[in-house]
This record gives structure tokens, sequence and C-alpha cells, in this order.
């Protein structure tokens, strides 16, 4: 158990230009806290999760787990155990094997070995299988067996790198559960790495949304996703997409003109009519509406049927200036591509505005 | 169209395959053919002796004339030149290609490039330079001088050969793995590199094996004393006699050709390249 600390951690890759991969990041994950560091490719998740490993340098900064500064220590000295995205199981050992080849490292007694791989192994549904090795078994078992690796190890943090990506999607819905309920029931402190913003929002108890390096946002998923603090969180986080587009403030919000009304207060400090902003909509915040009501006309271009509802895209405004959005409606709906549907905002929809030019949240 | 097109590409296959095979069979079927005539019908020119014998073969392995007398020594010479130089080259290859893949240091390519660079240079260019400095180190005459010398040229292919299946086939999450663990570098050579590396080091090993055991230039110049030479060497001395027993001659070139055959089918099964399968997803 510990607490882990990046303080104003950076990683700079040089070679033909500079690149900082991770730019002075900081960030404490508190002790047993599961966080998750997520971000597209080349946000530098990966590589902040290999700076805490100590598989990669820190240029600038420090890390700190459990109070000490470990930026300058050996990795198997941080007491951190990681679970990579291939497993990295090792072919030539049996399952009992790879489990223990940390501890029999330690030079732990072979008793204790055998004890701890089984309770990981019972833990893990693993014990038939001990004496197997890694090309004997499945996908998801193998998973499971890079789990019990970093469980007998009994750590103090756990290093997760997109530990599911190589599952297929069932299988996937399954192991999230499984490792958040582990997590919650060992209470290690976690770092786990996704670029999938659905595992984030359902394994972390923080979510730290990563984007070229800089740290956007860290903070409970209900939080990213009803305050995200830019356009980048906003449209990142959440599925579908938020719809993001260009608007002006009037008396409400003005998009491809026609204004959709919502309450002063919700415009927070952009008071200036005729202000542009980028409208952040969630799929969810719109609806269906009638004729007579206020709401912005919709070309039907796809209509995605998922059975518990329906994602309908189309274009909203004129040609040569329209913009492509998201509208979740109810299971059903008829909406067949060409047809112009029209949305309105649902009651307690909440309208993110975001400076157009920096993205910085506005309201 | 399609069935008869490969009907036709199978059969040129097969007329290469009885080509190469024939083309390869013959020389060891002159050497059977003539190790089996006696002494009196060896240029008899027929396909098969009339009278067949295995005088020769007796005569080898009883060491009974003055060209085999040391035969039994000779060929334990060759046997301990080549096993001594595969275990060096492995040796040194392994490690340098665990260097170069693993530990990947920035001036790994230029290693690699500049062992391979060596063979442009052929060997028999190297033989006055190498004798000379053979004969600095005080080795003329010693095995360990054909041994260094053939380690020397063996190893540059081997590194080339075992760096590449390292870089390839070795995913660099298993050192990494290895190094949470707790494992250094030492570790992860033993109990993580050399057990994954067994496809590309028998492979590597047969060659540096057949290198020395067929090598001759450097054998006849290093080794002088009957009781050091090596059989290639021994092969080369029936030339140099008046009557030149080509019988006895060709039964001692087929015994020094079967140990090569039967490494190869001893290992075959190990090169195959399986070992790695599982660790990790690709």
């Amino acid at each position: 158990m510990a607490e882990v600390q990046y303080d104003s951690a950076s990683r700079i890759f040089s070679g033909g230009s500079e690149v900082r991969a991770v730019d002075a990041l900081d960030l404490r994950v508190a002790d047993g806290e599961f966080l998750v560091l997520v971000g597209p490719s080349g946000s530098g998740k990966s590589t902040a999760l290999r700076m805490l490993a100590g598989l990669e340098g820190c240029d600038e900064g420090r890390i700190l787990i459990g109070g000490d500064d470990v930026t300058a220590v050996h990795p198997k000295d941080r007491d951190i155990a990681m679970v990579f995205q291939n497993y990295a199981l090792y072919p030539h050992m049996t399952v009992g094997e790879n489990m223990g080849f940390a501890l029999r490292l330690r030079r732990t007694g072979k008793d204790e070995i055998q004890r701890r791989v089984a309770d990981a192994a019972a833990m893990l549904d693993l014990t038939t299988y001990l004496d197997r090795k890694p090309k004997a078994l499945s996908g998801g078992q193998r998973q499971r067996v890079a789990m019990g690796r970093a469980i007998v190890r009994e750590p103090s943090v756990f290093l997760m790198d997109e530990p599911l990506s190589n599952l297929d999607a069932k299988l996937r819905v399954e192991t999230r559960a499984n490792i958040a309920a582990l997590q919650r029931r060992l209470a290690t402190t976690t770092v786990y790495v996704t670029h999938d913003q659905v595992e984030a929002m359902t394994m972390g108890d923080r979510v730290a949304v990563l984007r070229d390096g800089i740290l956007q946002q860290c903070a409970a998923p209900r939080e990213l996703y009803d305050r995200p603090v830019n356009s980048f969180v906003a449209g990142f986080i959440g599925s579908p997409a938020m719809n993001l587009v260009a608007a002006t403030v009037t008396d409400g919000i003005e998009i491809a003109g026609t204004t959709l009304r919502i309450p002063a207060s919700a415009l927070g400090s952009v008071t200036q009519a005729g202000t542009p902003v980028l409208a952040g909509i969630r799929p969810e915040a719109l609806r269906l509406v009638g004729d007579a009501d206020e709401g912005i006309d919709m070309r039907v271009v796809l209509c995605e049927e998922l059975g518990s509802d329906t994602y309908v895209i189309g274009d909203v405004g004129a040609d040569g200036a329209s913009h492509r959005i998201t509208a979740r409606v109810p299971a059903g709906v008829r909406a067949e591509p060409g047809r112009t549907l029209r949305l309105g905002l649902s009651e307690s929809a909440a309208v993110h505005l975001f400076d157009p030019d920096t993205g910085d949240r506005l309201n | 169209m399609k069935t008869r097109r490969s009907a036709l590409s199978t059969t040129a296959l097969v007329a290469v395959g009885v080509l190469l095979a024939v083309w390869t069979l013959l020389p060891v079927y002159h050497m059977l053919v003539v190790s089996l005539s006696p002494s009196d019908e060896l240029f008899a020119g027929r396909l098969w002796p009339e009278d067949p014998t295995l005088t020769a073969f007796s005569t080898v392995l009883t060491e009974g004339d003055f060209t085999v007398e040391r035969f039994w020594l000779q060929l334990w010479n060759s046997l301990f030149v080549a096993v001594v130089s595969a275990v060096g080259v492995l040796a040194i290859a392994t490690l340098a290609a665990f260097a170069v893949a693993r530990l990947r240091p920035r001036w790994a390519g230029l290693l690699t490039t500049s062992a391979l660079a060596t063979y442009v240079i052929p060997l028999s260019f190297l033989a006055i330079p190498l004798y000379k400095a053979m004969a600095n180190y005080n080795l003329l005459g010693s095995q360990w001088a054909l041994i260094l010398a053939t380690i020397t040229f063996g190893s540059p292919y081997a590194l080339w050969v075992l760096s590449q299946y390292a870089r390839a086939s070795i995913p660099s999450e298993l050192d990494e793995a290895a190094t949470i663990d707790g494992a250094g570098a030492w570790r992860i050579y033993f109990q993580i590199f050399l057990p994954l590396m067994r496809p590309p080091m028998v492979v590597v090993g047969i060659y540096a094996f057949l290198l020395a055991w067929n090598e001759y230039l450097m054998a006849f110049l290093f080794l002088s004393e009957e009781d050091s030479m090596t059989l290639p060497v021994t092969l080369g001395n029936f030339l140099n006699s008046d009557q030149i027993q080509w019988n006895v001659m060709m039964a001692t070139a087929l015994f020094y050709a079967l140990p090569p055959v039967l490494i190869y089918y001893a290992f075959q099964r190990n090169v195959s390249s399986g070992s790695t399968a599982g660790g990790v997803k690709n």
C-alpha cells in the first residue's frame, strides 16, 4: 500500500527534434486508489506508467512512491508489479513458475512461494492450469496469469498497461469488472492505462486524461463527464462523443441560424451577446421535438439501431457550413437517411461552452 | 487451367529436386564405390565393384596403414576442435546478440555491421597474417590456434543470425517484466534469453561445428604434428604419397562425413521456431 506522486515529472525524447512525451506531470494517487490514465495514442499515458515502473527515465521532476523519491531507484526496488498489454509471460515456464518467478528471485521460501501462488491461482480460477505452459492457454487465461504474477508479489502498487486490449469484446467487459472488483478487494494502489474511455469511466476511482503529454483533467468519472475542463476532454469522454459545434451567444446559443434557449445561469461567464463559442451538447441531451417547437433541423445521414436506443447521425446548418452531430433517441424512432428531424434540448440538459480558440471551458 | 499450371510447376520442382539430389549424391556414391573396391580394381570404371570388400574400412578402423595410423586420435581432434569452436562461437555470439538486441546500446548497429564487414576479406587472404599472429602467440601446432581462428570467423555470422532472431522473436516486454520481477542483466540472459534462443542457437551451433569440422587451410597451416592434426589434414596427406590408396582414403572420407549427417538428423526437430509461442499476444 502506498501513495504515488508525480511531481512535475517529464520525459523528453531527443532525436531530431525534442519531444516531451510526458510534460511536467503533476498527479497524486491516493493509497488504495484506482487511477486510470486515459488518452489517445501518443498522449504519453504509457510513458507516464513506464516512468513510474522505472522502465523509462524521468528527465525532469520527481516520482514518489509511499513518500520516497524513487526517481533514481531501479525497477526491482520500487515494490511495484506490472501487467503488460501483451502479458509478457515467460513462454518456457509453466503458469506456476511464471507466477513464482519474482518470489524466487527474492529468495522467498519454497513453501511461502507455493502458498502465495496457490492463493493467487485460486483467486483467479487458475488452479488447474498451474502446470501448463502459456501457449496452452486461452487469451483470457493468459491475461489472468499476468494478473496473478502481479498479485503474488503483494506489491505496494499495481501498474497495468492496457491489460484488456487483446481480449475479445465480451471477455473484455467481463474481465474489466473482475479486475475492478479484485482491486477493491486487495485495496492496492493501482495505476491503469487505457485508450478506451469506457474502461476508464467504469473502472477508475479517478480518471486522468492526457493529451500530448500534458495532463488535461483528473477527476472522478462523473465530474469528468459532467464538467469537462476543455473541449478535448469533452470530446474524448463519453460514447458516442459529445457534439462540438460552432455557435454564437445570443439570449441562448445560436447554432446554424437557430437559437436554442438555455438559462442565463448556464452561460456562466459568457455574458457578451455575439461571442463566438464552441458549444458542446451530448447526444443524450438532444431529443426529438415537433415541427412547431424550438429546435434545430438535422438532415439524417445514418441511423444506428442499438436495440436499447438509437443513434441518429446527421448534418445541421446550410450546405458548406454544416456540422455533423449525433443524437441519441429512443429505440424505434424511424429516421431514414435524407429525412429531416427537429432536435431540441432535453429538460435537464447541460450545454457546455468552450472558447473556440483555446478550447477552455467558459461556463 | 489452374490445376494444370500447378501440376506443371510441381513437375518442374520435382525435376529440379531430382537433379539436385543426383548432383549431391553422385560424389558420395563415387566415394562409396571406390572405398568398396579392392586395390586392383579402383579404376575399373564399373558402376558397382565386381567383388566388393570392406577391407578399406577395417584398415581405417584398425589403423592398419601408415596413412591412418592415428585415425582415432585425429577423429577425436576434429571433434574436440569442432565442439569447442561451436561452444566458443555460441558463448560469444549469444552474449553479443543479447547486448545488441536486448540492452540496445547506441552503437549496436555499428557493431553488427562492422562484424559482418569482416567477411569482405576472404579467409585465405588472412591465412598468412593469421599464421604470423599465431606464431607470435606461440600457438602454432596447438589446436587452440585453429579453435581461435574458427571462433573469429564464425562469430560475426552467428551474431547476425542471433541478434536478428532476438530482435524479431523475443518481445522486449519479457525483459521488462523480468526486470520488474527483480532480474538483473545476467539473470535475464541465463533464465529468459538463452532458453528462448534455443532454435537459432541449434542452427548457429551446427554452423560453427561444421565450420571447424570442414576447415582445411587453417588446420593444414597450424597443425603439422600427426598427433594434433584434424581429419581434413589427414585426408589431404593421402595425396602426398607416391602410391595413393584411394580406397582407404575414401573410406576415411566416409567416416569423416558421418558426424555432420548424424548431427543434422539429431537436431532436425530443434530447428523449428515454436519456442516463444504463447508468451505474448501478437
